[in-house]
């Protein structure tokens, strides 16, 4: 387990002030930001290679803030690994061991085991000159692993990386992770590697914490505008609550020229968001009564892989996500007439 | 018809001429420095070479040269290792001045390097302190041969040093003492044996200036025959009473040395990366 309280530093003109963060025993946490909102620095304090001007950081129950970094019990594996150039493999992952006064059998078994778990072993006795960008990673977890960590610290691990090696070893990240029930804080700025390793996520920006939470709740819930944006939320909009809705617990939200349902009471101005997955579109009225149907029209479609990102013009400016067979469905071609249906639990009111 | 296949980029006639120019300066250059020192061994006869390979007095020249110029890069690496580690490392009040000061004897014209250590051990009540009351005798001493050497050649050493460390990566430092080490261990372990091959770049240097070290060597411990006579002041004396050929010998004795010197040097020094 790992606790930062109210931890500040500065650099130049960046700062980290009054930080929180906690990641449990056992807990994958990723820190996502865009470049430059302090997640390096931030594991650099973790780690102790940057001096913390305040603030406290707990391993374990422990408070390391003045310790060295290798009386801190943390496995750290830097942006681009950085294996030492003039070593094997072997001699890179025994590096740290080397110092912990192991005989010579058990470092070997100990690196032996280490290769094993992450496929490494065909490795053993090459030079780190000419490994592909998936083998160096996992060469540098596994020298950070070996050293049995208290607390793992990733940057940026795959960044660098194609996209098939990229999800194999995040795959591989999240295994080793459940199998050594080890404290992991990741930093990324990159959704779908977050989303296939994270218990749970945080998102920085200009060195402030601005949400805490799962995935689904950075999705789904974000705290403000960053966060909405982040989460690739386009559908962002402002509002004037006006009146109670017709249904329990519901405001009419004056948007523009439209009036929308919103969960939840509301007054005054306010800012929310809308997934563009999560808003329905069709050709007619449906049948049955819905609220908050918008007559649109569609400006442009693009082909995204997974799913087609539909932009629709109307009362609001639309971006809607829909899968290849709803969008055949559709028939639709540019100009075309549609109905888009806002379901009020979908629409999410940013608290800040 | 295509022409073999090869890393260079492609090139246009322009792109050809222009490699061309650049290669016709490396040929005059190095032309230059063969017809010179052919023209060198053409002057020559074997009388002269038979005198630099019997005489008492050259043999302890050559020997004097050998053993002042290595104990120079040795006491230069010494001083370079960590004064290039701290440059590289560290930001302090004063950085400016260190470096200008490390510098400065690399631009030093070196009489002056020779007069100015002559100035301090005679005429300062520092200088003479040391060698009177301390006992450590520097002028007109084979000692003092070192010091000169010393003074004019380590700011390359240091130089070289400083540069070899900035191009060591922080990062392997760093994840080194995540890995267990001290700040010492990550330097010796990892920062030393990374920057090795530019520090023995720096010794290099450092032992081609010292071996042919003259100016402040004449003013400093003048050039007494058997005592502080080395190869360089050898020639100048060879000269000075009318064996121009005997000085030439000498003169090429030195660039044999250095060049079995160097090729050993540069030998060593590709497979020299220090192993952890």
């Amino acid at each position: 387990m790992i606790r930062v309280v109210r931890l500040s530093f500065s650099i130049g003109d960046f700062r980290l002030d009054q930080f929180n963060l906690e990641a449990a025993q056992g807990q994958y946490f990723v820190m996502l930001g865009p470049p430059g909102s302090g997640k390096t620095i931030l594991l650099e304090c973790l780690c102790g290679l940057a001096r913390i001007a305040a603030g406290h950081i707990y391993i374990d129950g422990t408070d390391v803030t003045n310790l060295e970094p290798r009386k801190r019990g943390i496995g750290y594996v830097p942006q681009d690994y950085a294996l030492f150039p003039n070593l094997s493999v072997e001699r890179n992952i025994s590096f740290g061991l080397r110092f912990r006064g192991y005989s010579r059998q058990v470092i070997t078994s100990k690196v032996m085991q280490a290769m094993e778990m992450l496929g490494i072993v065909y490795l053993q006795k090459r030079s780190v000159y000419g490994l592909s960008g998936g083998e160096k990673q996992r060469v540098a977890l596994a020298r950070a692993l070996v050293m049995e960590p208290k607390v793992l610290l990733l940057d940026e691990p795959v960044c660098a990386l194609d996209e098939a090696t990229r999800q194999d070893i995040c795959a591989q990240l999240h295994n080793v992770q459940r199998q050594l029930g080890l404290t992991t804080i990741h930093v990324s700025h990159n959704l779908e590697e977050t989303f296939s390793v994270a218990d749970m996520a945080g998102i920085l920006y200009q060195g402030s914490l601005q949400q805490v939470g799962s995935m689904n709740q950075l999705l789904r819930k974000p705290q403000n505008e960053f966060v909405a944006h982040f989460m690739r939320c386009r559908n962002i909009f402002s509002g004037e609550a006006v009146a109670q809705g017709t249904k329990s617990a519901t405001t009419k939200v004056r948007a523009g020229s439209v009036d929308l349902l919103v969960q939840g009471k509301y007054q005054g101005r306010i800012k929310f968001t809308i997934r563009p997955e999560s808003i329905r579109l069709t050709n007619n009225l449906p049948n049955e009564p819905v609220d908050n149907k918008l007559q649109v029209k569609l400006i442009r479609s693009r082909d995204c892989g997974n799913y087609v990102q539909v932009t629709l013009k109307g009362p609001l400016d639309l971006i809607v996500h829909l899968s290849h067979a709803a969008f055949a469905d559709l028939a639709a071609k540019p100009q075309s007439e549609l109905i888009a249906v806002l379901s009020p639990e979908n629409i999410h009111v940013l608290p800040e | 018809m295509l022409k073999a296949e090869s890393k260079e980029p492609v090139k246009s006639w322009r792109g050809r001429l222009f490699t061309a120019a650049c290669f016709v300066f490396v040929v005059i250059f190095v032309a230059f420095v063969l017809l010179l020192i052919i023209a060198d061994i053409f002057y020559i006869d074997s009388k002269a070479v038979l005198t630099v390979l019997t005489s008492r007095f050259i043999r302890h020249a050559l020997w004097m040269s050998i053993w002042t110029s290595i104990t120079t890069v040795f006491l230069s690496l010494i001083f370079a290792i960590p004064i290039g580690f701290i440059l590289s490392r560290f930001r302090f009040r004063g950085r400016l001045l260190v470096d200008t000061v490390i510098d400065l004897p690399i631009i030093f014209p070196p009489l002056v390097a020779g007069l100015t250590l002559l100035v301090f051990f005679s005429q300062t009540v520092f200088g003479r302190w040391i060698q009177e009351d301390l006992g450590i005798e520097f002028v007109f001493q084979p000692k003092g041969i070192v010091l000169c050497q010393f003074l004019v050649s380590a700011s390359f050493a240091i130089r070289s040093a400083k540069t070899a460390f900035d191009d060591v990566d922080r990062r392997y430092e760093n994840v080194a003492l995540t890995l267990g080490c001290s700040q010492w261990g990550s330097f010796w372990r990892v920062s030393l044996p990374l920057a090795s091959n530019g520090i023995i770049a720096g010794g290099i240097l450092t032992w081609a200036r010292a071996f042919g070290l003259f100016g402040p060597l004449i003013i400093f411990v003048g050039s007494f025959r058997g005592r502080t006579e080395v190869l360089s002041t050898t020639v100048f004396l060879e000269q000075s009473i009318g064996n121009l050929e005997v000085a030439l010998a000498v003169a090429l004795l030195m660039i044999l040395v250095a060049l079995i010197a160097l090729t050993i040097i540069h030998f060593v020094g590709g497979t020299t990366q220090v192993k952890l």
